[in-house]
């Protein structure tokens, strides 16, 4: 992990009730809940001087709870650049994504 | 007699890009001795103004038409600018930190190169210099806006006037523009040396009598 990367990651660890943040999990493993599921998805580039003057990644952030009324994902809500895209139940699981610049 | 013949390979010639960006102040006697690297250069639009024609009429025909003047303007838009700019853009810094608005614009000088390209060499055929002396940055905008769920940074947009310098055997003009395609690759080695500086010189802003006579030089 990248030190950037690495810093997202303590952040999301950080996040009270979050047992563990995971950064593109295999689809084999056993999460743990409480959790943060992270991936890479897409990114903004700013340009001037005819180069990339600003790249930006956008990671998609997933909570994913059992308690339906859960404060995780009022914490990612609350980080700079981050906006709620959707809502969904699955295996008895809420599942909460994010759309988070970093 | 030869036959025109359209969009021939190598001929269909574009612009585009805008890059390497100085800002040149001038000394007490008009020379541009200094430059910066402006980082972060967006846009240049250059915006000409005048030259309006206008009819007089005579023997109910008409008859011939007047021309204004033409000015040379331009907009710049940029993410950051030099701290050397600022005192163009009418702040004062007495201290090393502090900056005070509403004081006096001082001129300055400006070059930056856009990109020439073809269908073959795509926007390695070549490239031009813009050279703009004389300029004055009017008070513009600057709108700070929240940080919000998209990364974006304010684009600051200076608006520029100019007063015209001489040129030997022309009307005086603010802008000059060299072609890499037309002329030798030395002599614009020779004038790149110039503004952006070398080994044993500062980057300066030539005046057009300069640049005519390295042009013209064997």
């Amino acid at each position: 992990m990248d030190q950037r990367l690495l810093k997202l990651q303590s952040l999301l660890n950080d996040i009270p009730g979050v047992v563990k943040a995971y950064f593109q999990p295999p689809a084999n493993l056993t999460m743990q809940y409480p959790c943060i599921v992270y991936e890479r998805d897409s990114a903004t580039t700013l340009f001037a001087n005819n180069t990339p003057y600003r790249h930006t990644k956008r990671y998609q952030v997933t909570v994913i709870d059992p308690d339906p009324d859960s404060e995780i994902p009022d914490g990612v809500a609350a980080l700079p650049l981050s906006s709620f895209s959707r809502h969904f139940t699955s295996d008895g699981l809420h599942h909460d994504v994010y759309s988070l610049y970093f | 007699m030869a036959e025109i013949v359209w969009d021939a390979p190598g001929t269909r010639v574009y612009e585009t890009g805008v890059d390497h960006g100085v800002l040149y102040l001038p000394d007490v006697t008009g020379a541009y001795n200094t430059g910066f690297a402006w980082n972060g250069l967006v846009s240049v639009s250059e915006s000409p103004s005048g030259a309006e024609a206008t009819p007089q009429y005579a023997d109910n025909i008409k008859y011939l038409n007047l021309v204004s003047a033409e000015e040379f303007g331009a907009t710049i838009e940029a993410f950051t600018y030099p701290d050397e700019f600022a005192q163009c853009d009418g702040t004062a810094s007495p201290e090393e930190g502090l900056f005070i608005g509403q004081q006096r614009r001082k001129t300055f000088g400006l070059s930056y190169r856009t990109l020439i390209g073809n269908d073959i060499d795509a926007t390695d055929h070549g490239y031009k210099l813009h050279l703009i002396y004389g300029a004055l940055a009017a008070p513009t905008e600057k709108a700070y806006n929240t940080v919000n769920d998209s990364p974006e940074a304010i684009t600051f947009s200076w608006e520029l006037t100019t007063t015209p310098v001489a040129v030997p055997g022309f009307k005086p003009a603010a802008q000059l523009t060299l072609d890499s395609t037309k002329v030798s690759s030395v002599k614009m080695a020779l004038i790149e040396d110039l503004l952006y500086g070398a080994s044993a010189s500062e980057p300066a802003l030539p005046l057009p009598a300069e640049i005519i006579s390295i042009l013209a030089a064997a």
